[in-house]
């Protein structure tokens, strides 16, 4: 049993520290919020020369062929910053799911350019109700003129408005009571028929309301097997959730940090509030969930790297994880007082994050089921 | 980065529970600490294992212990043993043990360490007193040397062996002008001397505990373990190994996973307890915590076997989450047996047949209680991690 990481993956983080304290400084992350596109392009070609988009793929395909730990290391830096990027949708879950179930031409096309930083592509799973378990996915994609026609409407599609592809999962058979009959379609973003709504975020992030009507798709644009695609997604998905926890541990060091620092530094009825017990409390407790959920977080990733049996250790990092950052990021602002509801103020760029993040990707009643599937319908 | 324990330790861990299936009686389990020592039937059961070497694994030759490529042998064997509700070997090896080893002289050494190893001899931890418990340091029990001899004279409180040990690994006051911590030093006394007595201390579970009185109580002065007043340093340390080697998550697992085998296996009215959608999310919800309970322990112990290195914040982390943990969990799986839940099973007084799981779950939530504050519960726990890893400063 050991928990160090290779030489490598130090590297990487201590690479990546440096980098991203310098290029993404939270005047940055606080500009994006009412930019037009949500990310910076020029940060995202960086992080391309620096080889970040490839890490997940294998030599053979122009990546690096590093496994999911190596992930949750980068993950953990970008969330640090709280770094806004598209690196989920399109690295991990995009292509991940292109590498499970993508023909050679796909992934000819594909991969090279997801790793260049030349393409975008958002997910668009979740519709109205919400739900992150494939169902209740009422968008058809009826067979026409050789290719298909894709009728219905995504919730919560990140970076739509960027996207060049949106990878969308939609049913070619079965209704929307089931995951049998889905399949994922990688839509050309300038398609007819395609409109985005921006919705207005806790995060202020850049999501959309992705309407389709009469979306034409071309058969080259179908991704893997024709209604069974759902089996083939979980490992993309799961190492994107994987991914997230990282970036919401990373995220909640930083938020626990600054107000450590601010509890030593400010001084009230005679003494820095951090000499009372009651923050000292907060701090212990939230120090203590946090590494519990960065070690989960590292566990999830191991387990998935070496083939072991996983969506129940996934699902009980994205709710423990989910839960820590919460946390972290409202009790942060609550020790700075009054400050730390100030607009100006980072810790609410923690605190709107905090709640926004154990929200997506599945909430947290999502992963419980998922939990108690695997412990007491077995 | 690795979980995984290594194919030998995998191995051993099999020779282990081959061990228990074998050797372990209706008499020998006991749900309190993995069962102290006090039966012979209990005494035999460790001692078969140290007939083993089992108890030796890892520890120097030379006082009788066995070399070992398995740094996690004693974690595994103990993970075994708490899982089957066996007795462990904590205490004695964690603290007396390691302490010795690193702080005793040649003498005691060679007089205790090999003795322990074959499981002859049974201790007792005195450190706490009525004016001493979260305030460890306020320690008051005197000792002074006269001649060769140190002179004892004081109260310890809720020192659980007392009653069966032939040893007492004591705190004592050997300085009262220095500051409290730097006063204390640690005796070994024999708890045959004259001027011991026990009297007994029951808690609401129906566990012993003892309160001891040394009145004028002789001890040679090579029995003082290092140096005279140096002893609050050994305790931090051995606590330390001792929250290790006593708070493993095991017990808790273990708990867990046959509350859901329950949950799996009953019927109310018809329907599967564990189709009831709020059933279902209170176990989702617990197993979680219990998860990052074996990753704080993972934590715990991937720190522990490197050398000099004392896990002090992650057993203080590892206590302060058992404590939250079981709480929380005993709690929850009342609400869910209702009130079945709080019938008692008691086979020595009153029984009630309609007790569920033996109404275990009612002496597991008042265990819980118990946890939050014993051997530096939460709260301490959590000043610890304030103090010593965050560096927030003391008022």
């Amino acid at each position: 049993m050991d928990m160090e990481f290779t030489e490598e993956q130090q590297q990487l983080m201590n690479t990546a520290r440096s980098f991203l304290e310098k290029e993404c400084p939270s005047a940055l992350v606080r500009e994006l919020e009412t930019s037009e596109l949500g990310f910076s392009p020029g940060l995202w070609r960086q992080m391309a020369e620096l080889g970040w988009l490839g890490l997940p793929f294998s030599e053979e395909h122009g990546g690096y062929g590093l496994g999911v730990v190596d992930l949750v290391v980068l993950g953990k830096e970008l969330g640090r910053v709280l770094c806004p990027s598209p690196y989920i949708p399109t690295v991990v879950v995009a292509g991940g799911a292109i590498v499970a179930a993508g023909s050679d031409e796909q992934k000819k096309t594909h991969l090279p350019r997801i790793i260049s930083g030349e393409e975008l592509i958002a997910f668009a799973l979740q519709e109205q109700s919400g739900s992150y378990n494939g169902r209740g996915i009422k968008t058809t994609a009826g067979e026409a003129d050789g290719g298909y026609v894709l009728n219905g409407t995504k919730m919560f599609v990140e970076f739509a408005e960027a996207a060049d592809r949106l990878l969308v999962v939609a049913h070619t058979s079965g209704d929307s009571s089931t995951t049998d009959g889905l399949t994922m379609f990688l839509v050309d973003a300038k398609s007819e028929g395609i409109q985005l709504t921006p919705l207005s975020t806790l995060a202020r992030d850049k999501q959309c309301r992705v309407d389709l009507k009469d979306v034409k798709v071309a058969k080259d644009d179908v991704l893997g097997p024709i209604g069974g695609t759902w089996p083939l997604l979980e490992r993309p998905v799961h190492t994107g959730v994987v991914t997230l926890c990282a970036y919401m541990v990373g995220a909640s060091e930083t938020i626990h940090e600054m107000a450590n620092s601010f509890a030593k530094e400010r001084v009230q009825f005679g003494r820095p509030i951090g000499s009372f017990q009651a923050i000292q409390h907060y701090l212990a407790q939230t120090i203590t969930e946090i590494i519990g959920a960065d070690t989960m977080t590292i566990y999830a990733a191991w387990a998935m790297d070496n083939d072991l049996p996983h969506r129940a250790i996934v699902a009980k990092a994205k709710s423990f994880a989910g839960d820590t950052f919460k946390q972290a990021s409202s009790i942060g602002a609550q020790i700075h007082g009054g400050l730390g509801y100030n607009e100006e103020v980072d810790t609410t760029l923690f605190l709107r994050r905090g709640k926004q993040y154990q929200l997506s990707m599945g909430d947290s009643g999502h992963w419980e089921d998922v939990i108690a599937e695997e412990l007491l319908d077995k | 980065m690795n979980f995984a324990f290594t194919k030998e330790e995998e191995a051993f861990r099999a020779e282990v529970r081959e061990f228990i299936q074998g050797a372990m009686t209706d008499d020998i389990p006991s749900r309190w600490l993995g069962g102290l020592l006090d039966t012979p039937v209990r005494q035999e059961f460790v001692t078969k294992m140290a007939d083993k070497g089992w108890l030796s694994i890892g520890f120097p030759e030379e006082y009788g212990g066995t070399e070992s490529t398995m740094p996690l042998a004693q974690y595994v064997l103990n993970e075994e043993l708490h899982m089957a509700q066996a007795p462990i070997v904590g205490k004695n090896l964690g603290v007396v043990v390691n302490t010795l080893l690193h702080q005793g002289s040649e003498e005691l050494k060679q007089e205790f360490v090999p003795r322990i190893l074959r499981n002859e001899i049974q201790w007792a931890l005195a450190y706490t007193e009525p004016e001493a418990g979260s305030d460890l340091a306020n320690m008051q029990c005197r000792a002074v040397l006269d001649g060769d001899e140190y002179v004892i004279n004081g109260q310890k409180r809720f020192i659980t062996s007392a009653h069966f040990a032939d040893y007492m690994w004591t705190g004592v006051r050997t300085d009262p002008d220095a500051p409290k911590h730097k006063g204390i030093s640690l005796l070994i006394l024999d708890m045959d001397s004259p001027g011991i007595t026990i009297t007994p201390i029951w808690t609401i579970i129906g566990e012993r505990t003892n309160d001891v009185f040394l009145d004028d109580v002789r001890v040679p002065k090579e029995r003082l373990v290092g140096k005279e007043n140096e002893g609050w340093r050994y305790i931090t340390e051995a606590l330390t190994y001792e929250r290790f080697a006593m708070t493993s998550i095991a017990p808790t697992v273990r708990k867990f996973q046959r509350f859901v085998d329950f949950v799996k296996e009953t019927e109310v009215d018809g329907k599967r307890l564990a189709d009831d959608p709020v059933v279902r999310r209170k176990i989702a919800r617990l197993s979680v915590l219990v998860e990052i309970g074996r990753m704080l322990d993972f934590r715990c112990v991937a720190m522990a076997v490197k050398p000099d290195y004392v896990p002090y914040i992650e057993a203080a982390m590892n206590k302060m989450w058992g404590g939250i943990v079981e709480t929380e969990m005993s709690d929850q799986f009342l609400d869910i047996l209702g009130p079945y839940g709080y019938l008692w099973k008691d086979s020595e007084a009153t029984s009630s047949a309609d007790a569920l799981l033996d109404g275990d779950v009612a002496d597991d939530y008042l265990w819980a209680g118990h946890q939050r504050v014993a051997a530096a519960g939460v709260d301490i726990s959590k000043n610890i991690i304030a103090r010593r890893h965050l560096n927030l400063p003391s008022s």
